[in-house]
Protein backbone atom coordinates (compact mmCIF):
# COMPACT_ATOMS: atom_id res chain seq x y z
CA UNK A 1 0.00 0.00 0.00
CA UNK A 2 1.24 3.49 -0.81
CA UNK A 3 2.34 5.69 2.10
CA UNK A 4 -0.05 8.35 0.83
CA UNK A 5 -2.97 5.91 1.13
CA UNK A 6 -1.91 4.90 4.60
CA UNK A 7 -1.84 8.54 5.75
CA UNK A 8 -5.27 9.20 4.18
CA UNK A 9 -6.64 6.07 5.89
CA UNK A 10 -5.25 7.04 9.28
CA UNK A 11 -6.65 10.57 8.96
CA UNK A 12 -10.00 9.08 7.94
CA UNK A 13 -9.96 6.89 11.06
CA UNK A 14 -9.22 9.88 13.28
CA UNK A 15 -11.97 11.94 11.65
CA UNK A 16 -14.49 9.10 12.24
CA UNK A 17 -13.48 8.93 15.92
CA UNK A 18 -13.81 12.73 16.14
CA UNK A 19 -17.29 12.67 14.55
CA UNK A 20 -18.46 9.99 17.02
CA UNK A 21 -17.09 12.02 19.94
CA UNK A 22 -18.73 15.23 18.72
CA UNK A 23 -22.03 13.37 18.26
CA UNK A 24 -21.94 12.07 21.82
CA UNK A 25 -20.86 15.44 23.16
CA UNK A 26 -23.82 17.18 21.43
CA UNK A 27 -26.18 14.51 22.71
CA UNK A 28 -24.90 15.00 26.24
CA UNK A 29 -25.08 18.76 25.91
CA UNK A 30 -28.73 18.56 24.80
CA UNK A 31 -29.50 16.32 27.75
CA UNK A 32 -27.79 18.72 30.11
CA UNK A 33 -29.74 21.63 28.61
CA UNK A 34 -33.04 19.70 29.07
CA UNK A 35 -32.11 18.89 32.65
CA UNK A 36 -31.17 22.51 33.36
CA UNK A 37 -34.48 23.64 31.82
CA UNK A 38 -36.32 21.19 34.06
CA UNK A 39 -34.40 22.34 37.11
CA UNK A 40 -35.55 25.87 36.28
CA UNK A 41 -39.16 24.61 35.99
CA UNK A 42 -38.75 22.54 39.16
CA UNK A 43 -37.43 25.59 41.02
CA UNK A 44 -40.51 27.58 39.86
CA UNK A 45 -42.78 24.70 40.95
CA UNK A 46 -41.05 24.54 44.32
CA UNK A 47 -41.52 28.28 44.76
CA UNK A 48 -45.24 27.89 43.86
CA UNK A 49 -45.61 24.94 46.24
CA UNK A 50 -43.94 27.00 48.99
CA UNK A 51 -46.42 29.79 48.31
CA UNK A 52 -49.35 27.29 48.48
CA UNK A 53 -48.03 25.96 51.78
CA UNK A 54 -47.81 29.53 53.15
CA UNK A 55 -51.43 30.24 52.06
CA UNK A 56 -52.35 26.87 53.62
CA UNK A 57 -50.81 28.02 56.94
CA UNK A 58 -52.70 31.31 56.75
CA UNK A 59 -55.92 29.35 56.33
CA UNK A 60 -55.21 27.35 59.45
CA UNK A 61 -54.42 30.55 61.38
CA UNK A 62 -57.39 32.69 60.26
CA UNK A 63 -59.82 30.06 58.84
CA UNK A 64 -60.48 32.32 55.91
CA UNK A 65 -61.96 30.36 53.05
CA UNK A 66 -60.49 32.87 50.61
CA UNK A 67 -57.15 31.25 51.28
CA UNK A 68 -58.47 27.96 49.97
CA UNK A 69 -59.60 29.67 46.77
CA UNK A 70 -56.18 31.21 46.44
CA UNK A 71 -54.68 27.75 46.78
CA UNK A 72 -56.99 26.31 44.14
CA UNK A 73 -56.16 29.19 41.78
CA UNK A 74 -52.49 28.62 42.40
CA UNK A 75 -52.89 24.90 41.67
CA UNK A 76 -54.67 25.75 38.45
CA UNK A 77 -51.80 28.03 37.46
CA UNK A 78 -49.34 25.27 38.29
CA UNK A 79 -51.28 22.77 36.22
CA UNK A 80 -51.35 25.20 33.38
CA UNK A 81 -47.58 25.70 33.47
CA UNK A 82 -46.94 21.94 33.93
CA UNK A 83 -49.06 21.21 30.88
CA UNK A 84 -47.08 23.75 28.90
CA UNK A 85 -43.75 22.05 29.65
CA UNK A 86 -45.14 18.53 29.89
CA UNK A 87 -42.77 17.10 27.33
CA UNK A 88 -39.72 18.68 28.90
CA UNK A 89 -40.69 17.34 32.31
CA UNK A 90 -41.31 13.80 30.96
CA UNK A 91 -38.00 13.94 29.14
CA UNK A 92 -36.22 14.95 32.33
CA UNK A 93 -37.91 12.81 35.00
CA UNK A 94 -39.70 10.14 33.00
CA UNK A 95 -43.37 9.26 32.49
CA UNK A 96 -43.81 7.49 35.87
CA UNK A 97 -42.52 10.37 37.96
CA UNK A 98 -44.69 12.77 35.96
CA UNK A 99 -47.70 10.62 36.74
CA UNK A 100 -46.80 10.57 40.44
CA UNK A 101 -46.50 14.40 40.39
CA UNK A 102 -49.93 14.69 38.75
CA UNK A 103 -51.42 12.24 41.22
CA UNK A 104 -49.99 14.16 44.18
CA UNK A 105 -51.34 17.41 42.73
CA UNK A 106 -54.75 15.78 42.20
CA UNK A 107 -54.78 14.44 45.76
CA UNK A 108 -53.97 17.89 47.13
CA UNK A 109 -56.59 19.58 44.91
CA UNK A 110 -59.20 17.05 45.99
CA UNK A 111 -58.48 17.64 49.67
CA UNK A 112 -58.63 21.46 49.26
CA UNK A 113 -61.79 21.22 47.12
CA UNK A 114 -63.46 18.96 49.66
CA UNK A 115 -62.73 21.31 52.54
CA UNK A 116 -63.80 24.41 50.68
CA UNK A 117 -67.21 22.84 50.01
CA UNK A 118 -67.90 21.82 53.66
CA UNK A 119 -69.40 24.36 56.08
CA UNK A 120 -67.06 25.87 58.64
CA UNK A 121 -68.81 24.42 61.62
CA UNK A 122 -68.79 20.92 60.30
CA UNK A 123 -65.10 20.89 59.73
CA UNK A 124 -63.17 18.71 62.04
CA UNK A 125 -60.22 20.99 62.50
CA UNK A 126 -57.69 18.44 63.46
CA UNK A 127 -58.58 15.91 60.79
CA UNK A 128 -58.76 18.57 58.04
CA UNK A 129 -55.49 20.10 59.05
CA UNK A 130 -53.75 16.75 59.02
CA UNK A 131 -55.05 15.68 55.59
CA UNK A 132 -54.18 19.07 54.00
CA UNK A 133 -50.77 19.18 55.60
CA UNK A 134 -49.99 15.61 54.56
CA UNK A 135 -51.05 16.12 50.92
CA UNK A 136 -49.13 19.46 50.72
CA UNK A 137 -46.09 17.94 52.36
CA UNK A 138 -46.18 14.97 50.00
CA UNK A 139 -46.45 17.29 47.03
CA UNK A 140 -43.58 19.48 48.13
CA UNK A 141 -41.35 16.62 49.22
CA UNK A 142 -41.82 14.84 45.91
CA UNK A 143 -41.08 18.03 44.01
CA UNK A 144 -37.95 18.71 46.09
CA UNK A 145 -36.79 15.12 45.81
CA UNK A 146 -37.13 15.20 42.03
CA UNK A 147 -35.29 18.53 41.83
CA UNK A 148 -32.47 17.17 44.00
CA UNK A 149 -32.27 14.02 41.90
CA UNK A 150 -32.15 15.98 38.69
CA UNK A 151 -29.36 18.24 40.02
CA UNK A 152 -27.33 15.14 40.88
CA UNK A 153 -28.06 13.61 37.46
CA UNK A 154 -27.05 16.80 35.69
CA UNK A 155 -23.78 16.94 37.64
CA UNK A 156 -23.09 13.33 36.76
CA UNK A 157 -23.88 14.02 33.13
CA UNK A 158 -21.47 16.95 33.04
CA UNK A 159 -18.80 14.81 34.71
CA UNK A 160 -19.47 12.02 32.20
CA UNK A 161 -19.13 14.42 29.27
CA UNK A 162 -15.90 15.69 30.72
CA UNK A 163 -14.59 12.11 30.98
CA UNK A 164 -15.74 11.23 27.44
CA UNK A 165 -13.92 14.26 26.05
CA UNK A 166 -10.80 13.39 28.02
CA UNK A 167 -10.86 9.73 26.92
CA UNK A 168 -11.53 10.70 23.32
CA UNK A 169 -8.55 13.04 23.42
CA UNK A 170 -6.32 10.18 24.63
CA UNK A 171 -7.77 7.70 22.09
CA UNK A 172 -7.11 10.08 19.20
CA UNK A 173 -3.69 11.02 20.59
CA UNK A 174 -2.60 7.40 21.14
CA UNK A 175 -4.08 6.13 17.86
CA UNK A 176 -2.21 8.92 16.03
CA UNK A 177 1.03 7.85 17.69
CA UNK A 178 0.44 4.14 16.96
CA UNK A 179 -0.59 4.76 13.34
CA UNK A 180 2.32 7.17 12.69
CA UNK A 181 4.67 4.64 14.26
CA UNK A 182 3.29 1.84 12.07
CA UNK A 183 3.55 3.98 8.94
CA UNK A 184 6.96 5.42 9.73
CA UNK A 185 8.45 2.12 10.99
CA UNK A 186 8.68 0.59 7.52
CA UNK A 187 9.74 3.87 5.95
CA UNK A 188 12.48 4.35 8.53
CA UNK A 189 13.60 0.75 8.10
CA UNK A 190 13.81 1.22 4.35
CA UNK A 191 15.54 4.58 4.78
CA UNK A 192 18.11 2.89 7.01
CA UNK A 193 18.70 0.26 4.29
CA UNK A 194 19.01 3.01 1.69
CA UNK A 195 21.41 4.93 3.93
CA UNK A 196 23.55 1.81 4.38
CA UNK A 197 23.51 1.13 0.65
CA UNK A 198 24.47 4.68 -0.33
CA UNK A 199 27.25 4.67 2.26
CA UNK A 200 28.61 1.42 0.86
CA UNK A 201 28.33 2.82 -2.70
CA UNK A 202 30.24 5.93 -1.65
CA UNK A 203 32.98 3.63 -0.37
CA UNK A 204 33.15 1.88 -3.72
CA UNK A 205 31.08 -1.23 -2.90
CA UNK A 206 28.51 -1.28 -5.66
CA UNK A 207 26.00 -3.59 -3.97
CA UNK A 208 22.25 -3.72 -4.52
CA UNK A 209 19.29 -4.37 -2.20
CA UNK A 210 16.97 -7.17 -3.24
CA UNK A 211 13.53 -8.29 -2.01
CA UNK A 212 12.89 -5.57 0.50
CA UNK A 213 9.40 -5.58 2.02
CA UNK A 214 8.59 -1.89 1.93
CA UNK A 215 6.19 0.65 0.49
CA UNK A 216 5.78 1.41 -3.18
CA UNK A 217 7.54 4.81 -2.93
CA UNK A 218 10.44 3.31 -1.02
CA UNK A 219 10.64 0.44 -3.51
CA UNK A 220 11.01 2.87 -6.40
CA UNK A 221 13.81 4.70 -4.54
CA UNK A 222 15.60 1.39 -3.89
CA UNK A 223 15.08 0.41 -7.52
CA UNK A 224 16.64 3.70 -8.65
CA UNK A 225 19.59 3.31 -6.28
CA UNK A 226 20.11 -0.31 -7.40
CA UNK A 227 20.12 0.88 -10.99
CA UNK A 228 22.63 3.61 -10.12
CA UNK A 229 24.82 1.09 -8.25
CA UNK A 230 24.82 -1.29 -11.22
CA UNK A 231 25.64 1.57 -13.58
CA UNK A 232 28.52 2.71 -11.35
CA UNK A 233 29.77 -0.87 -11.19
CA UNK A 234 29.75 -1.09 -14.99
CA UNK A 235 31.47 2.27 -15.31
CA UNK A 236 34.10 1.24 -12.80
CA UNK A 237 34.74 -1.97 -14.71
CA UNK A 238 35.15 0.11 -17.88
CA UNK A 239 37.47 2.46 -16.01
CA UNK A 240 39.54 -0.45 -14.71
CA UNK A 241 39.77 -1.82 -18.23
CA UNK A 242 40.78 1.54 -19.71
CA UNK A 243 43.43 1.93 -17.02
CA UNK A 244 44.59 -1.57 -17.82
CA UNK A 245 45.01 -0.60 -21.47
CA UNK A 246 47.09 2.38 -20.31
CA UNK A 247 49.26 0.01 -18.21
CA UNK A 248 49.67 -2.21 -21.25
CA UNK A 249 51.24 0.70 -23.11
CA UNK A 250 53.82 1.05 -20.37
CA UNK A 251 54.38 -2.71 -20.22
CA UNK A 252 54.87 -3.13 -23.96
CA UNK A 253 58.51 -2.04 -23.86
CA UNK A 254 59.23 -4.65 -21.23
CA UNK A 255 57.33 -7.36 -23.11
CA UNK A 256 59.17 -6.55 -26.34
CA UNK A 257 62.49 -6.95 -24.58
CA UNK A 258 61.33 -10.11 -22.92
CA UNK A 259 60.31 -11.59 -26.29
CA UNK A 260 63.54 -10.55 -28.01
CA UNK A 261 65.66 -12.84 -25.84
CA UNK A 262 63.93 -16.16 -26.66
CA UNK A 263 63.60 -14.97 -30.27
CA UNK A 264 67.37 -14.38 -30.39
CA UNK A 265 67.95 -17.77 -28.76
CA UNK A 266 65.86 -19.55 -31.42
CA UNK A 267 67.63 -17.61 -34.13
CA UNK A 268 71.08 -18.50 -32.79
CA UNK A 269 70.09 -22.16 -32.32
CA UNK A 270 68.91 -22.30 -35.94
CA UNK A 271 72.00 -20.57 -37.32
CA UNK A 272 74.38 -22.82 -35.36
CA UNK A 273 72.32 -25.91 -36.26
CA UNK A 274 72.69 -25.13 -39.97
CA UNK A 275 76.36 -24.30 -39.58
CA UNK A 276 77.23 -27.45 -37.63
CA UNK A 277 74.63 -29.74 -39.24
CA UNK A 278 77.12 -32.25 -40.68
CA UNK A 279 79.06 -32.51 -37.43
CA UNK A 280 75.99 -33.01 -35.21
CA UNK A 281 75.02 -36.42 -33.95
CA UNK A 282 71.36 -37.47 -33.80
CA UNK A 283 71.28 -36.69 -30.06
CA UNK A 284 72.82 -33.24 -30.69
CA UNK A 285 70.14 -32.48 -33.28
CA UNK A 286 67.37 -33.58 -30.91
CA UNK A 287 68.95 -31.47 -28.18
CA UNK A 288 68.98 -28.40 -30.47
CA UNK A 289 65.35 -28.84 -31.44
CA UNK A 290 64.30 -29.42 -27.82
CA UNK A 291 65.90 -26.11 -26.95
CA UNK A 292 63.99 -24.41 -29.78
CA UNK A 293 60.80 -25.98 -28.43
CA UNK A 294 61.58 -24.78 -24.90
CA UNK A 295 62.22 -21.24 -26.15
CA UNK A 296 58.93 -21.15 -28.05
CA UNK A 297 57.21 -22.27 -24.83
CA UNK A 298 58.92 -19.41 -23.07
CA UNK A 299 57.57 -16.99 -25.67
CA UNK A 300 54.12 -18.52 -25.43
CA UNK A 301 54.17 -17.98 -21.65
CA UNK A 302 55.18 -14.32 -22.03
CA UNK A 303 52.42 -13.69 -24.57
CA UNK A 304 49.90 -15.59 -22.43
CA UNK A 305 50.72 -13.54 -19.33
CA UNK A 306 50.42 -10.35 -21.31
CA UNK A 307 47.10 -11.38 -22.88
CA UNK A 308 45.78 -12.61 -19.54
CA UNK A 309 46.44 -9.21 -18.09
CA UNK A 310 44.97 -7.25 -21.00
CA UNK A 311 41.79 -9.30 -21.44
CA UNK A 312 38.69 -7.80 -19.83
CA UNK A 313 37.54 -10.07 -17.02
CA UNK A 314 34.41 -10.29 -14.99
CA UNK A 315 34.95 -9.57 -11.30
CA UNK A 316 35.35 -12.91 -9.55
CA UNK A 317 36.25 -13.65 -5.96
CA UNK A 318 38.47 -16.63 -5.20
CA UNK A 319 40.25 -17.81 -2.10
CA UNK A 320 43.95 -17.39 -2.81
CA UNK A 321 47.35 -16.67 -1.36
CA UNK A 322 48.04 -12.98 -1.92
CA UNK A 323 51.75 -13.70 -2.41
CA UNK A 324 51.01 -15.50 -5.69
CA UNK A 325 49.32 -12.33 -6.96
CA UNK A 326 52.31 -10.22 -5.93
CA UNK A 327 54.69 -12.63 -7.68
CA UNK A 328 52.57 -12.61 -10.84
CA UNK A 329 52.51 -8.80 -10.88
CA UNK A 330 56.28 -8.71 -10.42
CA UNK A 331 56.69 -11.20 -13.26
CA UNK A 332 54.61 -9.00 -15.54
CA UNK A 333 56.70 -5.97 -14.61
CA UNK A 334 60.03 -7.80 -14.41
CA UNK A 335 61.41 -6.53 -17.65
CA UNK A 336 60.30 -3.00 -17.06
CA UNK A 337 62.12 -3.12 -13.72
CA UNK A 338 65.07 -4.75 -15.41
CA UNK A 339 65.27 -2.16 -18.18
CA UNK A 340 65.01 0.66 -15.65
CA UNK A 341 67.81 -0.95 -13.61
CA UNK A 342 65.67 -1.15 -10.55
CA UNK A 343 66.56 -3.54 -7.78
CA UNK A 344 63.51 -5.37 -6.46
CA UNK A 345 63.31 -6.74 -2.94
CA UNK A 346 60.43 -9.03 -2.02
CA UNK A 347 59.79 -9.71 1.66
CA UNK A 348 56.77 -11.97 1.60
CA UNK A 349 55.38 -13.59 4.74
CA UNK A 350 54.88 -17.19 3.65
CA UNK A 351 52.41 -17.97 6.45
CA UNK A 352 49.69 -15.56 5.36
CA UNK A 353 46.15 -16.98 5.50
CA UNK A 354 44.21 -17.41 2.26
CA UNK A 355 41.56 -14.80 1.61
CA UNK A 356 38.79 -14.12 -0.89
CA UNK A 357 39.90 -11.49 -3.40
CA UNK A 358 39.52 -10.74 -7.08
CA UNK A 359 42.91 -11.90 -8.34
CA UNK A 360 42.87 -9.83 -11.53
CA UNK A 361 41.76 -6.63 -9.85
CA UNK A 362 44.37 -6.86 -7.07
CA UNK A 363 47.02 -7.69 -9.68
CA UNK A 364 45.93 -4.58 -11.58
CA UNK A 365 46.37 -2.48 -8.41
CA UNK A 366 49.88 -3.90 -7.87
CA UNK A 367 50.83 -3.29 -11.54
CA UNK A 368 49.57 0.32 -11.23
CA UNK A 369 51.57 0.91 -8.05
CA UNK A 370 54.74 -0.75 -9.42
CA UNK A 371 54.44 1.27 -12.67
CA UNK A 372 54.13 4.48 -10.61
CA UNK A 373 57.12 3.45 -8.52
CA UNK A 374 59.26 2.72 -11.60
CA UNK A 375 58.27 6.00 -13.20
CA UNK A 376 59.10 7.90 -10.01
CA UNK A 377 62.62 6.42 -9.83
CA UNK A 378 65.72 7.16 -11.85
CA UNK A 379 68.15 4.35 -12.66
CA UNK A 380 69.43 2.21 -9.81
CA UNK A 381 66.36 2.78 -7.68
CA UNK A 382 65.08 0.24 -5.22
CA UNK A 383 61.59 -1.24 -5.03
CA UNK A 384 60.63 -3.04 -1.82
CA UNK A 385 57.43 -5.06 -1.62
CA UNK A 386 56.43 -6.50 1.74
CA UNK A 387 53.45 -8.69 2.56
CA UNK A 388 52.50 -9.35 6.16
CA UNK A 389 49.66 -9.57 8.66
CA UNK A 390 48.37 -6.34 10.12
CA UNK A 391 49.02 -5.70 13.85
CA UNK A 392 45.48 -6.78 14.78
CA UNK A 393 45.71 -9.86 12.48
CA UNK A 394 42.40 -8.97 10.78
CA UNK A 395 44.00 -7.65 7.61
CA UNK A 396 46.75 -8.59 5.17
CA UNK A 397 49.08 -5.65 4.67
CA UNK A 398 51.08 -5.06 1.48
CA UNK A 399 53.55 -2.17 1.34
CA UNK A 400 55.19 -0.98 -1.87
CA UNK A 401 58.12 1.32 -1.24
CA UNK A 402 60.22 3.12 -3.83
CA UNK A 403 63.28 5.31 -3.54
CA UNK A 404 61.90 7.76 -6.08
CA UNK A 405 61.50 11.52 -6.07
CA UNK A 406 58.55 11.49 -3.64
CA UNK A 407 55.31 13.44 -3.73
CA UNK A 408 55.02 16.97 -2.24
CA UNK A 409 52.65 17.09 0.78
CA UNK A 410 50.26 19.54 -0.94
CA UNK A 411 49.66 17.00 -3.76
CA UNK A 412 49.52 13.95 -1.51
CA UNK A 413 45.91 14.54 -0.43
CA UNK A 414 44.72 14.58 -4.07
CA UNK A 415 46.53 11.57 -5.47
CA UNK A 416 43.53 9.23 -5.22
CA UNK A 417 41.26 11.76 -6.97
CA UNK A 418 40.23 10.76 -10.51
CA UNK A 419 42.15 12.54 -13.30
CA UNK A 420 44.76 13.87 -10.87
CA UNK A 421 48.25 13.13 -12.14
CA UNK A 422 51.73 14.17 -11.05
CA UNK A 423 53.16 12.93 -14.35
CA UNK A 424 51.89 15.82 -16.47
CA UNK A 425 50.69 14.65 -19.86
CA UNK A 426 52.26 11.24 -19.35
CA UNK A 427 49.62 10.06 -16.91
CA UNK A 428 45.88 9.49 -17.21
CA UNK A 429 45.29 10.34 -13.57
CA UNK A 430 43.20 7.21 -13.27
CA UNK A 431 45.66 4.62 -11.95
CA UNK A 432 45.47 5.48 -8.27
CA UNK A 433 41.80 6.38 -8.41
CA UNK A 434 40.99 3.00 -9.96
CA UNK A 435 43.29 1.24 -7.46
CA UNK A 436 41.56 3.07 -4.62
CA UNK A 437 38.15 1.95 -5.98
CA UNK A 438 39.27 -1.68 -6.26
CA UNK A 439 40.68 -1.80 -2.73
CA UNK A 440 37.57 -0.11 -1.32
CA UNK A 441 35.35 -2.65 -3.08
CA UNK A 442 37.33 -5.34 -1.22
CA UNK A 443 36.46 -3.50 2.03
CA UNK A 444 40.12 -2.66 2.43
CA UNK A 445 42.02 0.60 2.42
CA UNK A 446 44.99 2.13 0.67
CA UNK A 447 47.17 4.84 2.18
CA UNK A 448 50.28 6.70 1.12
CA UNK A 449 53.30 8.20 2.86
CA UNK A 450 55.87 10.17 0.95
CA UNK A 451 58.94 12.32 1.48
CA UNK A 452 60.23 14.49 -1.31
CA UNK A 453 63.66 13.26 -2.44
CA UNK A 454 63.47 10.05 -0.43
CA UNK A 455 60.58 8.03 -1.81
CA UNK A 456 57.01 6.91 -1.41
CA UNK A 457 55.32 4.03 0.39
CA UNK A 458 51.84 2.80 -0.51
CA UNK A 459 50.14 0.56 2.06
CA UNK A 460 47.25 -1.69 1.09
CA UNK A 461 45.20 -3.43 3.77
CA UNK A 462 42.83 -6.22 2.71
CA UNK A 463 40.45 -7.88 5.19
CA UNK A 464 40.89 -11.62 5.69
CA UNK A 465 37.73 -13.35 4.48
CA UNK A 466 37.11 -17.06 4.81
CA UNK A 467 33.76 -16.93 3.00
CA UNK A 468 32.53 -15.10 -0.09
CA UNK A 469 30.63 -11.98 0.98
CA UNK A 470 31.28 -13.34 4.42
CA UNK A 471 32.43 -11.82 7.62
CA UNK A 472 35.96 -11.59 8.79
CA UNK A 473 37.44 -14.72 10.38
CA UNK A 474 37.21 -13.52 13.93
CA UNK A 475 33.83 -11.87 13.75
CA UNK B 1 99.78 -19.18 -34.99
CA UNK B 2 97.89 -19.13 -31.70
CA UNK B 3 94.12 -18.92 -31.71
CA UNK B 4 92.38 -15.58 -31.02
CA UNK B 5 90.91 -15.39 -27.52
CA UNK B 6 87.24 -14.44 -27.31
CA UNK B 7 85.14 -13.87 -24.19
CA UNK B 8 81.33 -13.99 -24.43
CA UNK B 9 79.19 -12.54 -21.58
CA UNK B 10 75.40 -12.95 -21.74
CA UNK B 11 72.81 -13.91 -19.12
CA UNK B 12 71.09 -16.13 -21.71
CA UNK B 13 72.76 -19.56 -21.60
CA UNK B 14 71.82 -20.40 -25.22
CA UNK B 15 73.58 -17.24 -26.47
CA UNK B 16 76.74 -18.32 -24.62
CA UNK B 17 76.53 -21.95 -25.81
CA UNK B 18 75.73 -21.20 -29.47
CA UNK B 19 78.38 -18.45 -29.69
CA UNK B 20 80.95 -20.86 -28.24
CA UNK B 21 80.04 -23.67 -30.66
CA UNK B 22 79.98 -21.46 -33.74
CA UNK B 23 83.05 -19.39 -32.91
CA UNK B 24 85.10 -22.45 -31.96
CA UNK B 25 84.05 -23.97 -35.29
CA UNK B 26 85.59 -20.89 -36.92
CA UNK B 27 88.83 -21.48 -35.07
CA UNK B 28 88.59 -19.14 -32.09
CA UNK B 29 89.19 -20.01 -28.46
CA UNK B 30 86.04 -19.05 -26.53
CA UNK B 31 85.22 -18.61 -22.83
CA UNK B 32 81.64 -17.80 -21.80
CA UNK B 33 80.17 -16.16 -18.67
CA UNK B 34 76.52 -15.74 -17.61
CA UNK B 35 77.20 -12.47 -15.74
CA UNK B 36 79.73 -9.65 -15.71
CA UNK B 37 81.25 -10.18 -12.25
CA UNK B 38 83.03 -13.57 -12.83
CA UNK B 39 84.01 -12.41 -16.33
CA UNK B 40 85.80 -9.33 -14.92
CA UNK B 41 87.54 -11.56 -12.36
CA UNK B 42 88.77 -13.79 -15.23
CA UNK B 43 89.99 -10.70 -17.11
CA UNK B 44 92.36 -9.93 -14.26
CA UNK B 45 94.06 -13.29 -14.97
CA UNK B 46 93.89 -13.48 -18.75
CA UNK B 47 93.88 -11.04 -21.66
CA UNK B 48 91.27 -11.60 -24.39
CA UNK B 49 91.39 -10.19 -27.93
CA UNK B 50 87.67 -9.69 -28.30
CA UNK B 51 84.90 -9.39 -25.73
CA UNK B 52 81.31 -9.93 -26.83
CA UNK B 53 78.97 -8.74 -24.07
CA UNK B 54 75.27 -8.26 -23.54
CA UNK B 55 74.31 -4.66 -22.83
CA UNK B 56 71.61 -5.31 -20.19
CA UNK B 57 72.40 -7.76 -17.43
CA UNK B 58 71.56 -8.21 -13.80
CA UNK B 59 74.20 -6.61 -11.61
CA UNK B 60 77.01 -5.05 -13.63
CA UNK B 61 75.99 -4.38 -17.26
CA UNK B 62 77.77 -4.16 -20.64
CA UNK B 63 78.90 -0.56 -20.06
CA UNK B 64 80.56 -1.57 -16.75
CA UNK B 65 82.39 -4.37 -18.61
CA UNK B 66 83.52 -1.89 -21.28
CA UNK B 67 84.92 0.55 -18.70
CA UNK B 68 86.92 -2.18 -16.87
CA UNK B 69 88.23 -3.73 -20.09
CA UNK B 70 89.40 -0.39 -21.45
CA UNK B 71 91.16 0.31 -18.15
CA UNK B 72 92.90 -3.10 -18.09
CA UNK B 73 93.54 -3.68 -21.82
CA UNK B 74 93.02 -0.56 -23.96
CA UNK B 75 93.57 -2.51 -27.20
CA UNK B 76 90.97 -5.24 -26.48
CA UNK B 77 87.88 -4.71 -28.66
CA UNK B 78 84.40 -4.86 -27.14
CA UNK B 79 81.35 -5.86 -29.19
CA UNK B 80 77.98 -5.12 -27.57
CA UNK B 81 74.75 -7.03 -28.19
CA UNK B 82 71.41 -6.06 -26.76
CA UNK B 83 67.79 -7.09 -26.71
CA UNK B 84 66.73 -3.59 -25.79
CA UNK B 85 67.79 -1.75 -28.89
CA UNK B 86 66.89 1.85 -29.34
CA UNK B 87 68.67 4.86 -30.76
CA UNK B 88 69.66 6.12 -27.34
CA UNK B 89 71.49 2.91 -26.36
CA UNK B 90 73.16 2.63 -29.74
CA UNK B 91 74.49 6.20 -29.53
CA UNK B 92 75.62 5.73 -25.92
CA UNK B 93 77.41 2.47 -26.81
CA UNK B 94 79.13 3.76 -29.94
CA UNK B 95 80.25 6.98 -28.21
CA UNK B 96 81.93 5.03 -25.47
CA UNK B 97 84.51 3.21 -27.52
CA UNK B 98 82.49 0.12 -28.39
CA UNK B 99 83.84 -1.55 -31.51
CA UNK B 100 80.48 -2.73 -32.77
CA UNK B 101 76.86 -2.87 -31.66
CA UNK B 102 74.34 -5.65 -32.49
CA UNK B 103 70.65 -5.69 -31.72
CA UNK B 104 69.11 -9.09 -30.98
CA UNK B 105 68.33 -11.35 -32.82
CA UNK B 106 71.97 -11.54 -33.76
CA UNK B 107 73.14 -12.88 -37.13
CA UNK B 108 76.15 -15.07 -36.26
CA UNK B 109 77.75 -14.49 -39.67
CA UNK B 110 77.64 -10.73 -39.12
CA UNK B 111 79.03 -11.18 -35.62
CA UNK B 112 81.89 -13.28 -36.99
CA UNK B 113 82.57 -10.68 -39.69
CA UNK B 114 82.67 -7.98 -37.04
CA UNK B 115 85.09 -10.08 -34.94
CA UNK B 116 87.32 -10.58 -37.98
CA UNK B 117 87.31 -6.85 -38.66
CA UNK B 118 88.15 -6.12 -35.03
CA UNK B 119 91.05 -8.60 -35.03
CA UNK B 120 92.57 -7.05 -38.11
CA UNK B 121 91.92 -3.47 -37.23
Amino acid sequence: MKVEHRIILSNFFNIIVLIIVIFFAIQNLNLVLTKLKFIQIADDLNASFLEIRLTEKNYFLYRNKMNLYDILNKIREIRYSIDNVRDDIIKAVGEDNFKILNKNLNDYTNVIALISEIEETKINNNQTETSIREAGKKLREFSEQITRLERTNTNELIMKSQKILLYSFWIIFLSSIVISHLISKKILLSLKLIQKLTLSISEGNFKTIENVDCDQECNSVIKAINFMSNELKNREEQLIQSKKLASIGVMTAGVAHELTNPLNNISMLAQTYIELYDNLSKDDRINFMSKVEAETDRMKEIVKNFLDFSKPKKPQLEQIDINTVIQKAIKLMQNMLYISNIETQLKLNENLPLTFIDRNQIQQVLVNLITNAVQAMTKNGKLIIVSDLDENKKYIKITITDTGKGIPPELLQHIFDPFFSTKGEGGTGLGLSVSHGIIKSHNGDITVKSEVGKGTTFTIRLPIYTKIEGSKTDE
Amino acid sequence: MSKSQIMVIDDEKIVCDMSKLSLEQSGYEVETFLSAEPALERLKEKKFDIIVTDYKMKGLDGMDVLKTVKKLYPDTKVIMITAFANLETAIEALRSDVHDFFPKPVKIKELKASIERALHA
